[in-house]
């Protein structure tokens, strides 16, 4: 949406940065101190300044004028500093009332010592401008350290926004092996014109936006899963070809069951990766949910060599089984045992209260 | 003109190798694809390519699995879709490896030093320092249990026979034979699927056709110059060792 640049017409009779930051944002971004640079070159170029007027001014008056202008340093230098821990507008006409004020109480009391008119403007008008210069750069420093800030705090959300896209990405537990053999067959099929690849790009895309919602929440409704389950399985089918056979059989009313995320993938993963992907025949994948009496049952049966005897879980189960416990407490089972008639089958059972509305 | 194996389960990373190879090297000769790690061994014993390509995920047999039966006899890529293993120990040249899909300027580097390592006149590789790294990384693979027992229909009945009992296994057509102490059988599962089932340290494959339970090895015997055959305890016959395996019966 392209939006016109407005003119902020506050801006001429208060101007200076709107945004006031907060402590917290002030710590973040606006913790550091003006650097020496910085104040080496104020406190020079106010010198220089200084020097030039005391030049134009007349010289019977250099004492006067000099005690004027330190007393203006000073005072610049206190009210910068000061700004410098609140850049915005409001401190920032406080400052520079105070200034002008300084600076219209300086130029009345020279007035009685000084009985000839025109020694009293060349005096005043040195004390103005030198003011306005002042209130000048305050106004200048505080729009500068307002970007300053403004800069750090977007390049920190900016990060902030980068991790937690890769703390949900850790989450989810897509599987870097996975991603880029999916990603290898789009390329060859996107350069060799293969009508395949646009439905597996279209699968890709549909389990990555159905993955990483998941970990929001703490329990889901299996039916929100099952739809990353069922993209992940398009997309390893596409891979694969007749390697891989799968179907999902869902007995109605129990996608509304609230489970762990990331349960029913993690044991389909792993049914595709130990039951289908070593086979030299490939393997078929079923998945089912069957009410068992009080209980939900989630069933991943494939038709590998079975659990072997040694069978340790690996990151991805023992996982599964804490976010379990978790969640549904002793209540809950997940078992892992040879199918009848080969193969191995991941069993999840629950009670069947635990049910999304 | 030199030859090379593809090998990968996945048919779109193995077409598009096979084309970047088309274009990156037309002087090369594809022998032989394969789609399991079996038949890219297998393949290798038919075809004896220069140069083989390996995924190394793959079923039957892993990629590494292939290349430490190849070990020096010919040059190895791996092919993987992420950096698994340690593969960065190949950085150093023994064998090399492509990241897929398979990127076209990676690869002329790769074709670049399998020309330089296929020329006469380069350094053979240390073959006990590769089979040493190709030893570790396999060591890392989680694999089933060898084979115990194997089921033959023999007319109304299945015998069970254990494979300590295996004398040798002979590749018959489309069948494998399995000569056992007190009898033979055929069986329908092909030789070159059978060898991945089976304990290495006990069956040793000596021909493409001839898997060979050690402990029933009498003698090699060198017939001349490229042609050895073995001698069983207590029985008659003799097995062919083809010179890929001549290796394995040197002396010490």
């Amino acid at each position: 949406m392209p939006t016109t640049p407005r003119i902020d017409w506050s801006q001429l009779w208060y101007p200076g940065p709107k945004r006031a930051y907060t402590a917290d944002e002030m710590a973040r971004a606006g913790s550091d101190a003006p650097s020496p640079t910085l104040v080496v070159a104020a406190g020079v170029n106010f010198a220089t300044v200084a020097l030039v007027a005391l030049q134009l001014a007349p010289a019977a008056h250099t004492a006067r004028l000099t005690a004027a202008l330190a007393a203006l340093a000073v005072m610049g230098s206190v009210a910068a500093r000061w700004l410098w821990w609140r850049p915005w507008r409001r401190p920032l006409l406080q400052a520079q009332l105070m200034v002008a004020a300084a600076m219209l109480l300086m130029t009345f009391g020279m007035r009685w010592r000084l009985p000839e008119r025109a020694d009293r403007e060349s005096v005043a008008l040195v004390l103005v401008i030198g003011s306005a210069l002042l209130v000048a750069a305050l106004w200048f420093l505080v729009v500068w350290r307002a970007q300053q800030i403004d800069a750090r705090l977007r390049e920190q959300a900016e990060r902030e926004k980068a991790i937690e896209m890769a703390r949900r990405l850790a989450a989810a537990q897509i599987e870097p092996h996975f991603l880029f053999n999916t990603l290898a067959s789009v390329q060859h099929w996107v350069q060799s014109k293969d009508d395949r690849a646009a439905p597996l790009l279209a699968a890709l895309t549909g389990y990555l936006r159905a993955t990483l919602p998941l970990f929001d929440r703490a329990l889901l409704p299996a039916g929100d899963e099952l739809v990353a389950v069922q993209r992940y399985l398009e997309v390893m089918q596409a891979r694969m070809g007749e390697r891989l056979a799968w179907r999902l059989d869902i007995e109605p009313g129990l996608e509304r069951t609230l489970l762990p995320p990331g349960l029913l993938l993690t044991l389909v993963e792993n049914a595709v990766a130990h039951g289908v992907e070593p086979q030299l025949a490939g393997g078929e994948i079923v998945l089912t949910a069957r009410r068992d009496g009080a209980a939900a049952c989630f069933e991943v049966r494939d038709t590998g060599p079975g659990p072997s005897a040694d069978l340790h879980d690996g990151v991805g189960l023992a996982n599964a089984r804490q976010r379990l416990a978790l969640a549904c407490g002793d209540a809950a089972s997940l078992r892992l045992e040879p199918a009848p008639g080969g193969g191995c089958s991941a069993r999840i059972q629950l009670p069947l209260h635990t049910q999304a509305p | 003109m030199t030859t090379a194996l593809i090998a990968d389960d996945e048919e779109a990373p193995r077409e598009q190798l096979l084309a970047a190879l088309r274009s990156t090297w037309p002087a090369l000769r594809v022998v032989a694809v394969a789609a399991n790690g079996v038949d890219a061994w297998d393949n290798f014993l038919e075809h004896e390519p220069e140069v083989c390509f390996l995924d190394i995920r793959m079923p039957g047999l892993s990629g590494i699995d292939v290349a430490r039966r190849i070990g020096a006899q010919a040059a190895v890529v791996f092919a993987t879709a992420y950096g698994d293993h340690a593969l960065a120990a190949f950085e150093a040249g023994a064998v090399d490896y492509l990241l897929k899909p398979v990127d076209a300027e990676r690869l002329a580097q790769t074709v670049a030093r399998l020309k330089l390592r296929l020329a006469p006149a380069a350094p053979a590789p240390d073959p006990a320092a590769l089979q040493a790294l190709l030893a570790q990384l396999s060591a890392q693979a989680r694999r089933p249990p060898p084979l115990a027992v194997l089921q033959a229909s023999m007319g109304r009945e299945v015998r069970l026979i254990r494979t300590d009992d295996v004398v040798y296994f002979e590749s018959d057509s489309r069948y494998t034979r399995i000569v056992f102490e007190g009898g033979d059988a055929l069986i329908r599962t092909p030789l070159k699927e059978l060898l991945a089932q089976l304990d290495e340290q006990q069956f040793w494959q000596v021909h493409r056709a001839v898997i060979v339970n050690h402990r029933h090895v009498a003698a090699a015997v060198r017939v001349d110059e490229g042609h050895m055959h073995l001698t069983l305890r207590g029985r008659p016959e003799t097995l062919p060792v083809s010179r890929h395996f001549q290796g394995l019966f040197k002396g010490q």
